[in-house]
């Protein structure tokens, strides 16, 4: 029972952390000392100092308020894609799982397809056809992301596909859709909404990493993975411009991780 | 089980199909001009005439089933084509890449098998001892670590601040440290919180429970049973981190300007060289749905009883 | 604060280095990495430079890889570009030109590698073959030869005159390479040059060693490595480490630790030719909103920003050149601002400019490379503090974008302003009718009749006056905006010299003279 009290309390320590940095993300625009994107010809690469904590960039930014900026960038961003794919993929999973026959073999393919895709040509195509941006990363990531919450809805409805309260239903006459609706997502939802969360900090790494070769994010926006690649360029001068986006997106990504692994642990558990 | 394999043989080929065909057709529709790309590469102005004349000399301006078709029948025939920046065969292009990206991958693989197997069935063993906290938190670090982040701050400390690598060792095995340091931290990380847990969940199972009141020695049992059971499952765990791998590398390789496949196609995409990406998307698709055949394939072999 | 960022690094490097535990023998590696590279750099005679490029063959009409070939000493071409972007004698003495008849009489002494005389038979159809091969001089296909004697040239070029002849001859493309003995022309092409090569690895490292049989004398270096490296830092990290002797386009971050240090690295700086502009849409934007941006783009502001690594422009060509005499008006944001209202425009409550209820935003389209980003950014910044609101474009691929759709309110686009040391170039792809950078909707027939005029004068003094007079009137008419010009920016070892430290152009390099 000490284990359990102990998983307890590591669930909710992450759980308060990850709810601060998000706060932190939402309320950016109010914490920010400075305007992300004001230039300054004057402060070009200063040192941290009481006025600017994190120093300046290469023009004269304040890399403190861009780390907080770039905190709700990478964090919505996350989410949103997270979400999506969640949708999409338990749509799908449960659908395939359901049904069966063709429709689950061409799904199912397709995922595989998927997963052996490059996702750099897709990032560069997309971001090519729809103009630069974050959505391309997204669509890139969502691309192999959506497959495998779909896999895993699939395996869960399968395996209450024949359960009794089911196959009442069926004989009452109910739809396929109701049926998917009422009675097998709420029963699938917690293992896949438990992976979404454990899959918050690989789509960060993911978004990031993207962003990073420079098939993110647009300028001037700020994105940690855009700016440690900007910053790196003069990384000897000024260090701190790469160090602090670098700690912001581990300590980012380990929190959430932590949370994710805690989840799952707290799960199991019961 | 022969004609399960052919099926997913078969299965394997259509995908590659479909795969070659999506991947012509982003290319085709996403904007960029290899005939542009290469009149200008010194960032000298082009001419609308010149321009055109070499779209047709390069067979650009034909239509797109036209060429694939082309590329599929060259492909057929074991030709990958020719290069659209510097007309030059892609097969040894791709195949140098290769070889050095493979080089890359495999190396990073062995480390972090090095040190993921060991500490992982330790830590296992050990259950809430302090190695084992010491190195589940390691390994939840390093899981969080995004490579290219990885790279970039090896470099700093490494090369910058303690000066310990020369700069020209592109190639070299002193160039291979660091990125394969690179790919192996996320990685080992990820296998040692794999291989515990699953090490741990056959140390809970009953058999293990029996053979311990019968009286077997421990480490007998961890060799014997539970490694032996546990080895398909690490085998599909490293089958599936391939994948992974070779999409790292092309962080890495780029970052570290290491000469594989994936800085090849990298250059390849910013150059437009359509024959060299399909000739990437064909290798790494086979490779990926390779692998996961032969992981199943050998899942099968040690337990029968695997569904396919 | 300073001790705040050291714990911070201290605390990543120990997250590091402790995940790599159980990897001891990498630590025993590094120390042996170390051993090779202090014994590679014993004082000897061979010099070496890092490029940013490596080409897959060395022959020298083909492509670009005449540029490279050019750098490594090993080609040499009739006429050299001086550091005042003027054609001077070099393979051949003399050029001249009787209307469409030009005459070229070839230096006595010449000879390949191998000992062979370069004749006149030879350049003509070296000519032939560059006109042959690279498509970018498809033009010289059109003409007639005809070998004097042995070392004259006689070239008639048709129906029009060929003012730029003499100039297109020094393009590094027109490297005399001795066709008759040349078996590999990709990997080891025979020249005239100082240099021979040595090793070659495709896209790769090239090493070159010393020309026994120079023609030109004496050659000060026993050879040279030229080691391939993309990227900014690893070209500093290796200077600073002694792995490499110099190179050029040098970084801003870079420059900035070279110069923090000016005892151990000699930095040179002329300003070079490769531009960054803008276009602006006149099918889009008014008079008014056009000279605003004009009197709001504060060039000089921006070349702080990009430290010394761009010079900031008024014409697209360096300020030292006798084409590139117009006047510019000075930044006067109060002007601009003057201008939009009286064009009917008021402030709204955000601080930007609107008409008719629709605030004034303009889209920016650039790609980012050649700091084009930094530029846009910097851009967006000053027009907003007039009250001009705009938003950033970015692709991945401009000429397959914005420069052929004329998607764009204004666009940013970097190239080489002057390849040969003449005007039309230039004026001819971006302000001539239909030209392929002409995308801004710019029309002129006055400006159309003198570039007419330009594309057959020959007297260099005239061309350099139809020049101004060209650039002034699409300057006038707020067409385009010349934003700055990158610096050919060279560092070198203390006692190395004669890297091209001088010209503004990328494709010289080593010659007979460089020491180390």
């Amino acid at each position: 029972m000490k284990e359990q009290k102990h998983i307890k309390r590591r669930f909710i320590l992450s759980a308060v952390v990850a709810v601060i940095l998000i706060l932190i993300a939402i309320f950016s625009h109010q914490l920010a000392p400075h305007d992300p994107y004001q230039t300054n010809a004057a402060l070009i690469r200063k040192a941290p100092s009481m006025e600017y904590l994190f120093g300046t960039d290469n023009l004269g930014r304040c890399v403190f308020s861009r780390v907080l900026y770039g905190a709700k960038t990478t964090i919505f961003a996350t989410f949103f894609l997270v979400a999506i794919s969640f949708v999409i993929g338990t749509i799908a999973g449960m659908i395939c799982g359901y049904y069966g026959g063709i429709a689950d073999n061409i799904l199912m393919r397709l995922a595989d397809l998927m997963l052996a895709f490059p996702q750099m040509v897709v990032a560069i195509a997309v971001a090519g056809i729809l103009g630069g941006g974050l959505m391309g990363a997204m669509i890139a990531l969502g691309i192999t992301m959506w497959t495998s919450f779909a896999r895993l809805a699939r395996s869960h409805t399968l395996s209450i596909k024949k359960a009794p309260y089911i196959t009442a239903s069926k004989l009452a006459g109910k739809g396929g859709a109701y049926i998917l609706c009422v009675h097998v997502l709420p029963n699938i939802l917690e293992p896949v909404l438990i992976s979404a969360l454990t899959q918050i900090g690989t789509t960060m790494i993911g978004i990031s990493g993207l962003s990073f070769l420079g098939l993110g994010v647009v300028a001037p926006e700020a994105e940690w993975g855009s700016m440690i690649s900007e910053a790196r360029a003069y990384i000897q001068i000024a260090p701190w411009a790469v160090l602090y986006p670098a700690a912001a997106t581990i300590i980012t990504i380990v929190v959430f991780n932590y949370l994710g692994d805690a989840m799952m642990e707290y799960r199991n558990r019961h | 089980m022969k004609k399960q394999i052919a099926i997913r043989v078969i299965e394997l080929i259509l995908l590659l199909i479909v795969l070659s065909l999506l991947t012509f057709a982003l290319m085709y529709i996403a904007p960029g001009d290899p005939a542009e790309k290469r009149l200008s590469s010194q960032g000298v102005a082009v001419t609308r005439e010149v321009l055109q004349a070499e779209r047709e000399r390069m067979g650009l301006l034909r239509p797109f089933f036209v060429r694939y078709g082309e590329w599929f029948v060259g492909i057929l025939h074991g030709d990958f084509g020719i290069s659209f920046k510097d007309d030059l065969p892609v097969a040894p292009k791709l195949w140098n890449g290769l070889q050095n990206t493979i080089v890359l991958a495999m190396g990073s693989l062995l480390l972090s098998l090095l040190v993921s197997v060991p500490v992982g069935i330790f830590s296992a063993v050990k259950r809430n001892s302090m190695f084992d906290h010491i190195a589940r938190i390691l390994s939840f670090v390093g899981n969080s670590l995004p490579n290219f982040l990885i790279s970039v701050l090896l470099m700093y400390f490494f090369c910058i601040q303690l000066d310990a690598f020369p700069i020209i060792a592109t190639g070299s095995l002193q160039g291979l440290i660091l990125p394969t340091l690179s790919l192996a931290i996320p990685m080992a990380s990820r296998f040692t919180r794999q291989i515990r847990t699953e090490v741990a969940t056959q140390m809970d199972e009953d058999y293990v429970v029996g053979l311990r009141l019968k009286g077997v020695k421990e480490h007998y049992i961890l060799l014997r049973n539970v490694f032996h059971n546990s080895i398909g499952h690490i085998f599909t765990i490293v089958a599936l981190q391939i994948g992974t791998l070779m999409g790292g590398s092309v962080v890495i390789e780029t970052i570290f300007r290491w000469p594989g496949i994936g800085k090849l196609v990298m250059d390849s995409i910013t150059a437009r060289d359509y024959p060299v990406i399909m000739g990437f998307v064909l290798i790494m698709g086979t490779i990926y749905v390779g692998i996961n055949l032969i992981s199943d394939i050998v899942n099968r072999i040690i337990d029968p009883r695997v569904e396919w | 604060m300073k001790k705040g960022q050291k714990i911070l690094a201290l605390l990543l490097a120990g997250v590091l280095s402790v995940s790599m535990f159980g990897c001891g023998q990498t630590k025993q590696a590094a120390g042996d990495a170390k051993e090779v590279a202090t014994e590679t750099e014993s004082e000897d005679n061979i010099l070496r430079v890092a490029t940013s490029f490596a080409y897959p063959s060395l022959d020298v009409h083909k492509e670009y890889y005449g540029w490279y070939t050019s750098i490594y000493g090993i080609s040499e071409t009739l006429f050299k570009l001086d550091a005042d972007s003027k054609a001077v004698p070099f393979l051949a003495k003399d050029a001249v030109a009787d209307g469409t008849t030009w005459t070229i009489t070839l230096n006595d002494s010449v000879a390949f590698s191998n000992g062979e005389a370069l004749t006149a038979d030879m350049v003509i159809r070296n000519i032939q073959r560059i006109a042959e091969i690279n498509s970018r001089f498809d033009i010289f296909g059109t003409f007639t030869y005809e070998a004097k004697d042995d070392k004259t040239i006689v070239i008639s070029t048709g129906d029009e005159v060929y003012p730029t002849l003499k100039s297109d001859l020094a393009s590094p493309e027109f490297g005399m390479v001795d066709l008759d003995h040349t078996k590999d022309f990709d990997h080891n092409p025979i020249c005239t040059g100082p240099f021979v090569i040595q090793e070659f690895i495709p896209e790769g490292d090239v090493t070159v060693a010393r020309n026994e049989h120079y023609w030109g004398g004496d050659v000060n270096l026993d050879g040279a490595i030229f080691y391939y490296m993309q990227e900014d830092d690893p070209k500093l990290l290796a200077m600073q480490s002694g792995e490499i002797d110099c190179y050029n386009s040098v970084s801003s971050a870079a420059l900035e630790v070279y110069k923090q240090e000016p005892d151990k690295y000699n930095v040179t700086s002329v300003a070079g030719t490769r531009l960054q502009f803008y276009i602006v849409n006149e099918n889009r934007l008014d008079d008014a909103v056009r000279e605003a941006i004009t009197l709001t783009v504060d060039k000089d502001a921006i070349a702080t920003y990009l430290k010394g690594t761009v010079t900031a422009a008024s014409a697209p060509f360096p300020s030292t050149s006798a084409y590139s005499q117009v006047s510019i008006p000075a930044v006067d944001t109060a002007k601009a601002k003057k201008l939009l209202e009286k064009d009917g425009y008021t402030l709204n409550a955000d601080g930007i400019y609107e008409k008719d209820g629709k605030p004034l935003q303009i889209n920016i389209a650039y790609y980012a490379a050649r700091s084009l980003d930094t530029v846009a950014i910097l851009m967006q910044e000053q027009l907003r503090a007039v009250g001009i609101d705009s938003v950033l474009t970015v692709e991945e691929d401009p000429d397959a974008t914005y420069i052929s759709t004329g998607d764009f309110d204004l666009a940013l686009y970097s190239m080489i302003s002057d390849k040969c040391g003449d005007p039309l170039y230039f004026i001819d792809s971006t302000l001539a009718k239909d030209a392929y950078y002409n995308v801004g909707g710019f029309e002129d027939a006055k400006c159309q009749e003198l570039i007419e005029q330009l594309r057959v004068e020959t007297d260099i003094d005239q061309r350099a006056k139809l020049a101004n007079q060209i650039l002034q009137i699409a300057i006038d008419d707020h067409a385009f905006g010349y934003v700055g010009l990158f610096n050919h920016t060279t560092v070198m070892k203390p006692g190395v010299s004669g890297f091209a430290e001088d010209s503004p152009f990328d494709f010289y390099g080593i010659d007979a003279n460089t020491t180390k």
